[in-house]
C-alpha cells in the first residue's frame, strides 16, 4: 500500500511512474474494474466530471477546485487520455486513487479510452516517448477495456443545504473556482410548473399531474422539498437506439475495444442535439439524439437526468431539454487553444433517510435496476452546483510545465 | 510551425530546426532598414519566415492522410528529422479546406479565357502571391495547364532568403525543375522561369517596400491583364498601413484587378484572445488580429484601397458550403474528425476574403 501512495505523490508531481509499476497498477485495477458492472451505482454526495484530456495541471486545478480524494467522491466520465500532454500522468494518477479509494473514485469509459483512437490523438506516441516502448500504452489499453460503460447516482438531494431544506430553494448554483456564487437559480414552484401545464394542456393526451412519458420536465417540481430525487444517469457520450432501457446496458458484452458502431459505440460516442428523434452524428460514430428520446428515456427509466460529456462547452457545463440532459466540460482551454471554461457538477447527499441505496463496487449481474421502486410521476431534479474554473497558471505548483503549443494556420 | 505534430514533445525536441530557428537570418535586402515603428526587428522578421516551414509541413501532413493531392509539398519539407510529422485531423481538414477554397477561386478565375472588356480573347492572366514561400501552386498551375486555358503570368514575392531557397529546391527536384524550365537567375535573388504555357517570376524582397509611392518596379509585372493578388497568411503579419500600401501598390497600378485574402480573425470571444496570446508566446504578432472584426469595416476598407465587390466566408462556412456531399463524405472517411466543436470554433476565425474591380473576374459572380 505504501508503493500505491508512493506512487500517487510521484504522479501527483506530474512524474511518470517506472513501467513495472504501471503493469502492477494496471493489473491490480483490472483485478477491481472486472468486478463492477457495466453501469456503476453510485451513492450521493458525488462530484460529476468531464473530459480531462491529458491535461495534467488542469485536474490538479480540478481537485484544488472540488475537493481532494478521498474527502470528495469523484466520478469521471471518460476522455482521461489524447490531446493534452499528460495523458499519461493524468490517466495513472487516477488509476492510482481508483485502486487506493475504490469507493470514492468511479471512472466510466469515453470514446477515448480506445486503441484506434489513442494512436491519432496522442497517447500512444506519448507513451512511445516515455517509456520508449508501447508496453505502457498496452497495459493501459487493457484497462480502458474494463472500464464501466456508465453510472447510475442515487440518494442526490433536491436541495443543495442538508439538514435544512425547506430554507433552500436553490436548484442550480453557480461558483467560481474560489467558491463564490456566481449565479443562483430558484427550483421553479408547484403554481409555476402547474401554469406550464395548463399551457401546454391542449397538447397533452391526458391532464393527468402525473403526466405523460415526456412530460416531466425535470425542472419543474410536483414534489415537497427533501424528497430524494429520481436517479441520474452518467455516461460518456449519450444514448443509442439500441437502448431503451438502462438495463440493456447491463447486458452489453464490454470488455472490448470499442466498436465501430453498436450500443456500446452509441454510448460513447452520440451527442444530443436540438433535433427530433434520431440523426446522424457528424462524428462519423454514434448519433445524435433530441429530446424527445431523452424525456421518454429518463421517464421509462425513473431517471431526473443525464450526465455527460463528449463535447466541448465553452461555459464549462450546459443544460438542454429542460435540464433533462447535461454535459459537463472539465477540461479548461482546451488544447491549450479553445479558451473555454470548465466545470464539475456537485450533487449533495438526501438526507431525509428515504432513497438511500448501498453502494458497492461489485454489482455483477445485478438486473433488477439501480432503481427500486417506481412512483410514476416525474421525479425531483436534483439540486446542482456547477463549480466552473479556469486553466492551471503555468509554472503554477513546481510541476514541470512545458510551455503548450497550440496549433494553428499559419 | 507549432505543433503538436503528433508526438508533440518529440517533434519539438528531436526536430533540431523544425521551427522556423534553422532559416533565421532571412531578411530581404533593404527589409526593415528605415521602416520604421512597424518593423518589429530581425526576430519577428525570421518568425513570420518560419510560419512557412509550418504551413509547408502542415500542407504534407495534409498530402500524406490523402486530403490533398499534391506531388510536389513532399519537396518543401525537411526530412532530417525524422519522419515527416502528422497534424491533427482538425489541421488536417483545415489545411484541406483552405486549399480548396483558394483553388476555387483560382480555378474560376483562370477558366474563363474568352471573354474580354471589348469581346476580343484574354489570353493572359496574372497571379501575384505575396509571401508566397514554399506554395507549391505554381508548380500544380503549370503542370495542369491545359488548353482552353489562359496563358498564366505567375509572380511570388517574399523575403529574398526564401526565394532564393525556392530556387535551390527547384534546381535539385527534377520534377520542379522540368515544370519551372527555362530558367534565368540574376545576381539578386530574383529569379524566373519561362514554362511553355507562360512566364514565372520569384521575387526575393520584402513586401513592406510596396506602396503606392514605391519606384519599384517588379520585373515582369504586366498592368494590362486580369491580376489575382494573392495573400494566403501574409498581409495579416503586417500594420495596417503597410498591407494597405502593399494592396494599393498594385491597384495604383492594374485596373483590372482582385484580391484572396485568407487570414485568422478576432470575433471577441475567448477564442480569438486566447489565439492571440498563444501566438504572441510564439513572437507571431498579427495586427489585424488585435481587433474584433468588423466585416462592414472590411469591405469598406477594401472599397478604399479600389476594389469594387466584397466578399467573406469563414472556412467553417467554406466547408459547409462549397464541398460538395461526396467530397465531404470522402475527406471524412480519411480519418474520422472527433473535434466536431472545436473545429466550429478553430474554422469559425478563420476568413477567405475575396474582393474585385473591372474584367476578368466574371465567374466570381457566381460565387458566394
Amino acid at each position: 500500500m505504501s508503493d500505491l501512495d508512493k506512487a500517487i505523490a510521484q504522479l501527483r508531481s506530474c512524474r511518470p511512474i517506472p513501467e513495472d509499476q504501471v503493469r502492477e497498477l494496471c493489473h491490480r485495477a483490472r483485478e477491481l474494474l472486472i468486478e463492477e458492472g457495466n453501469v456503476v451505482t453510485v451513492t450521493a454526495p458525488v462530484t460529476i466530471c468531464g473530459d480531462i484530456h491529458g491535461q495534467f495541471h488542469d485536474l490538479m486545478e480540478l481537485f484544488r477546485v472540488g475537493g481532494d480524494v478521498p474527502d470528495t467522491n469523484y466520478l469521471f466520465m471518460g476522455d482521461f487520455v489524447d490531446r493534452g500532454f499528460y495523458s499519461l500522468e493524468s490517466f495513472l494518477l487516477l488509476l492510482c486513487l481508483k485502486v487506493r479509494y475504490p469507493d470514492r473514485m468511479t471512472l466510466i469509459r469515453g470514446n477515448h479510452e480506445s486503441r484506434q483512437i489513442t494512436t491519432v490523438y496522442g497517447f500512444y506516441d506519448e507513451c512511445l516517448r516515455k517509456y520508449g516502448s508501447a508496453n505502457v500504452w498496452r497495459y493501459c489499453c487493457d484497462v480502458f477495456d474494463y472500464l464501466a460503460l456508465g453510472a447510475i447516482v442515487l440518494g442526490a438531494s433536491s436541495t443543495l443545504s442538508p439538514g435544512m431544506p425547506e430554507d433552500d430553494d436553490t436548484e442550480i448554483e453557480v461558483c467560481d473556482q474560489a467558491g463564490s456564487i456566481i449565479s443562483r437559480f430558484p427550483r421553479q414552484r408547484a403554481n409555476q410548473s402547474a401554469s406550464q401545464e395548463k399551457l401546454e394542456a391542449p397538447n397533452k393526451s391526458t391532464a393527468d399531474k402525473t403526466g405523460p412519458p415526456g412530460s416531466g420536465a425535470s425542472g419543474s417540481s410536483s414534489g415537497s422539498v427533501g424528497n430524494p430525487t429520481g436517479a441520474i444517469l452518467c455516461v460518456h457520450g449519450g444514448l443509442s437506439p439500441l437502448v431503451d432501457t438502462v438495463d440493456k446496458i447491463r447486458l452489453i458484452d464490454r470488455k472490448q475495444e470499442v466498436p465501430h458502431e453498436g450500443a456500446m459505440c452509441d454510448l460513447l460516442w452520440s451527442d444530443p442535439d436540438e433535433i427530433d428523434g434520431w440523426g446522424l452524428s457528424p462524428r462519423g460514430a454514434g448519433f445524435l439524439f433530441g429530446a424527445d428520446i431523452v424525456k421518454v428515456f429518463n421517464h421509462r427509466n425513473d431517471l431526473s437526468l443525464i450526465a455527460r460529456a463528449h463535447q466541448l462547452v465553452m461555459e464549462g457545463f450546459k443544460e438542454m431539454f429542460d435540464a433533462s440532459i447535461v454535459t459537463v466540460w472539465s477540461a479548461p482551454n482546451y488544447c491549450y487553444r479553445c479558451g473555454n471554461v470548465a466545470a464539475v457538477l456537485e450533487l449533495t447527499e438526501d438526507e431525509s433517510g428515504t432513497g438511500i441505496f448501498q453502494r458497492t463496487n461489485g454489482d455483477v449481474g445485478r438486473s433488477s435496476g439501480a432503481v427500486i421502486e417506481s412512483r410514476g410521476g416525474p421525479k425531483n431534479g436534483p439540486a446542482r452546483r456547477y463549480r466552473v474554473f479556469q486553466a492551471a497558471p503555468q509554472d503554477s505548483r513546481g510541476m514541470p510545465a512545458k510551455k503548450p503549443v497550440a496549433d494553428y494556420f499559419l | 510551425m507549432s505543433a503538436p505534430s503528433i508526438p508533440n514533445l518529440l517533434s519539438l525536441r528531436g526536430r533540431g530546426g523544425g521551427r522556423g530557428r534553422s532559416r533565421g537570418r532571412g531578411q530581404g535586402p533593404g527589409g526593415g532598414s528605415g521602416s520604421g515603428p512597424e518593423s518589429r526587428g530581425k526576430a519577428h522578421d525570421a518568425t513570420i519566415q518560419g510560419t512557412d516551414t509550418d504551413a509547408a509541413v502542415s500542407r504534407l501532413s495534409a498530402v500524406d492522410m490523402g486530403y490533398l493531392s499534391d506531388p510536389y509539398a513532399r519537396y518543401f519539407v525537411s526530412n532530417l528529422g525524422g519522419p515527416p510529422a502528422r497534424r491533427f485531423p482538425i489541421i488536417n481538414r483545415g489545411t484541406y479546406t483552405r486549399t480548396a477554397a483558394i483553388d476555387h477561386l483560382v480555378h474560376s478565375f483562370l477558366s474563363e479565357a474568352t471573354e474580354g472588356a471589348q469581346g476580343q480573347a484574354v489570353a493572359t492572366k496574372q497571379i501575384v502571391s505575396l509571401g508566397a514561400g514554399t506554395d507549391t501552386r505554381p508548380f500544380r498551375l503549370f503542370s495542369q495547364q491545359q488548353q482552353g486555358r489562359p496563358n498564366l503570368v505567375y509572380h511570388e514575392i517574399d523575403f529574398s532568403v526564401t526565394s532564393a531557397k525556392k530556387l535551390k529546391t527547384v534546381e535539385g527536384v527534377p520534377s520542379l525543375a522540368s515544370i519551372l524550365s527555362n530558367r534565368s537567375t540574376g545576381e539578386t535573388s530574383d529569379w524566373s522561369s519561362k514554362p511553355p504555357n507562360g512566364e514565372y517570376y520569384c521575387h526575393g524582397l520584402d513586401i513592406r517596400q510596396l506602396s503606392p509611392a514605391s519606384t519599384k518596379t517588379l520585373p515582369g509585372l504586366r498592368t494590362d491583364i486580369p491580376t489575382l493578388i494573392l495573400s494566403e497568411c501574409c498581409l495579416c503579419y503586417l500594420s495596417r498601413e503597410e498591407s494597405d500600401g502593399v494592396l494599393e501598390y498594385f491597384t495604383s497600378r492594374i485596373p483590372n484587378a482582385a484580391v484572396v485574402i485568407y487570414e485568422p480573425v478576432h470575433l471577441g470571444d475567448p477564442f480569438s484572445d486566447t489565439m492571440v496570446s498563444n501566438l504572441a508566446a510564439r513572437n507571431i504578432h498579427m495586427p489585424n488580429l488585435e481587433r474584433r472584426r468588423n466585416e462592414a469595416d472590411e469591405a469598406a476598407r477594401l472599397k478604399r484601397i479600389g476594389f469594387e465587390t466584397t466578399r467573406q466566408l469563414t472556412i467553417d462556412r467554406i466547408w459547409s458550403k462549397w464541398v460538395n456531399a461526396e467530397e465531404k463524405e470522402r475527406v471524412d472517411r480519411l480519418e474520422g474528425l472527433d473535434e466536431v466543436e472545436e473545429w466550429q470554433l478553430l474554422a469559425g476565425h478563420y476568413m477567405v476574403i475575396w474582393s474585385f474591380r473591372g474584367d476578368g473576374f466574371e465567374e466570381w459572380s457566381a460565387i458566394d
